[in-house]
């Protein structure tokens, strides 16, 4: 049946196949039916060149230029083009084809869409091949279906490609009104909490030194300081964590700020055998930083590492350069990140911690936000690596300037 | 003669805990519930040191403190808030020292001793 090979490449358009797969085969089946050596479909790319996306070939194709050799011309005129190797053959004349060294017959066929050619079937014969009426009617329709086929791919990647922009601006949008929502929850709440709490805790520390030595109410009341103190510690994450913090911006390496924030943790290190493994690119690494909300962001994400390696491990500490940005990792061996909660740990008050307040993550995102920076997490050899980038300080930029954003509440 | 601290805050329960502690302490304390009362005070007694809330009801701390500062730019002020990142704000910069409230009082009795121990 002369309409099977027709059937045959639109069972292939609606099957799940990737588009080159689709195309190897259909051009495989064109290629027999047509009775052509080789058969090529040929997209425009980028830098002008047609690039061959899906091929039966003997030989390589040359790489072809608009307007150079058959597909080239097919291209740019948005006609078929025939030739025939052989004298008196008006179409050949004039062409140089590189890609037809030991052919007889060639034809290119271009895709077209409306009036806007996106590329070039293209068939080649060792020998003379002369198609029927039917055969080139068959073509056409082959054409058109591979044609359709591009063009349902390009769509698709499209559609896949906005969707995914989309939704990673929606998760920023969200995230961003989440945290000026708690902004203005956290300084009412800091007023509201703050001064009962203090009430509470400082009478009963009055309470604690009324009591005469023994009484068994001296353990409760001790217990009550405790709870207080906790409670109080939580409310300073949360404030630290206010949209309107000021931040004060000087250049400074980024090597000494995480050398910095790693000596708080020495007596931590050893408690838990932890050993570590510092690396750093040579050079200075100068970011505009505030020095000591930095230091915050880097406490918490070593706390966060070493919390992960009670039992023991390596903590990575790597600082180096990458074009723009200076980079910082801090990786752990801990076993890292169940990747069902890794869209949730940078949100306040989200732990898996049995002590953790949940804001340790989400302090040293804003803080890296506000130096116009960004932390990505992943989970990376036996751990989770958190990545830091910031802005490399530019010569042309201030040493020093001071950022109010927002009054203070 | 004992040094004479004006603790000023809105919340009657910390006023009367900081009078009871910091008498403890050794010091004569007086009150004042808002800050038009503490200017009051400070134009009819002598006062050694002010203990100042910054958020309160009519005329705030930040103001309480710029006045103060204008009439008796010696009178040692200590600013108490809830709000750390107050700090950054320049009109709480005259001040003597900047206290986030704690029901700890120990940072607070250390810093009015550092200023008060030092003053003739």
């Amino acid at each position: 049946m002369e309409y099977d090979i027709i059937e045959q490449v639109s069972e292939l358009a609606v099957s799940g196949s990737p588009l080159e797969e689709k195309l190897e085969k259909a051009v495989a089946l064109l290629a027999d039916y047509l009775a052509f050596d080789g058969c090529a479909v040929l997209l425009l790319d980028e830098n002008g060149y047609m690039r061959s996306v899906a091929a039966k070939c003997p030989e390589a194709l040359p790489p072809y230029r608009l307007g150079q050799g058959v597909p080239g011309l097919a291209f740019t005129g948005g006609a078929l083009i025939e030739v025939h190797k052989e004298a008196g053959d008006a179409a050949w004349e004039g062409i140089e084809d590189s890609g037809l060294e030991g052919y007889r017959t060639a034809l290119a066929y271009p895709l077209k869409e409306k009036e806007r050619t996106c590329g070039v079937l293209f068939l080649r014969a060792r020998a003379k091949v002369r198609l029927t009426l039917l055969k080139r009617q068959i073509l056409k329709l082959a054409a058109m279906q591979l044609l359709i086929l591009v063009k349902s791919s390009e769509v698709l990647n499209d559609h896949h490609r906005v969707y995914s922009e989309l939704l990673e601006m929606q998760q920023k949008l969200v995230s961003s009104e989440k945290l000026l929502a708690l902004g203005d929850m956290a300084a009412t709440m800091a007023h509201e909490i703050r001064n009962p709490l203090l009430s509470i805790g400082g009478y009963a520390a009055r309470l604690k030194r009324q009591l005469p030595p023994g009484s068994p109410a001296l353990g409760y009341l001790e217990q009550m300081g405790a709870e207080i103190g906790r409670i109080e510690k939580i409310m300073n994450g949360i404030i630290r964590f206010l949209k309107d913090n000021a931040v004060e911006l000087k250049t400074d390496d980024l090597h000494c700020m995480i050398d910095e924030a790693m000596e708080l943790f020495a007596d931590e290190i050893a408690v838990h055998c932890i050993k570590v493994d510092r690396r750093s690119s040579g050079g200075p690494l100068p970011v505009l930083a505030d020095r000591e909300q930095m230091k915050i962001a880097f406490d918490n994400l070593i706390a966060n590492a070493i919390q992960s390696m009670e039992k023991g491990g390596i903590l990575t500490l790597e600082t180096s350069r990458a074009g723009e940005f200076a980079v910082a990792k801090v990786s752990d061996t801990g076993g890292g990140i169940d990747p069902k909660y890794m869209g949730y740990i940078f949100n306040p008050f989200f732990t898996t911690k049995k002590h953790g307040t949940g804001l340790g993550l989400p302090i040293a995102n804003s803080i890296i936000m506000r130096h116009k920076g960004t932390i990505e997490v992943r989970n990376e050899g036996h751990g989770a690596a958190f990545i830091i980038k910031l802005p490399v300080a530019g010569a042309a930029a201030p040493n020093s300037s001071r950022h109010e954003t927002g009054e203070a509440v | 003669m004992k040094k004479r601290i004006l603790v000023v805050d809105d919340e009657e329960g910390l006023r009367l805990l900081y009078k009871e502690e910091l008498e403890d302490e050794g010091w004569d304390v007086e009150l004042a519930a808002s800050g038009e009362e503490s200017l009051d005070k400070l134009e009819k007694d002598s006062i050694d040191l002010v203990l100042l809330d910054i958020k309160m009801p009519g005329m705030d701390g930040v103001e309480v403190l710029r006045r103060v500062k204008e009439k008796w730019k010696d009178l040692p002020v200590i600013l108490c808030t809830a709000y750390p990142h107050y700090k950054h704000d320049f009109g709480t910069w005259a001040s003597d020292a900047y206290i986030t409230k704690s029901s700890d009082l120990t940072e607070l009795k250390q810093t009015i001793r550092d200023i008060l121990g030092k003053k003739p």
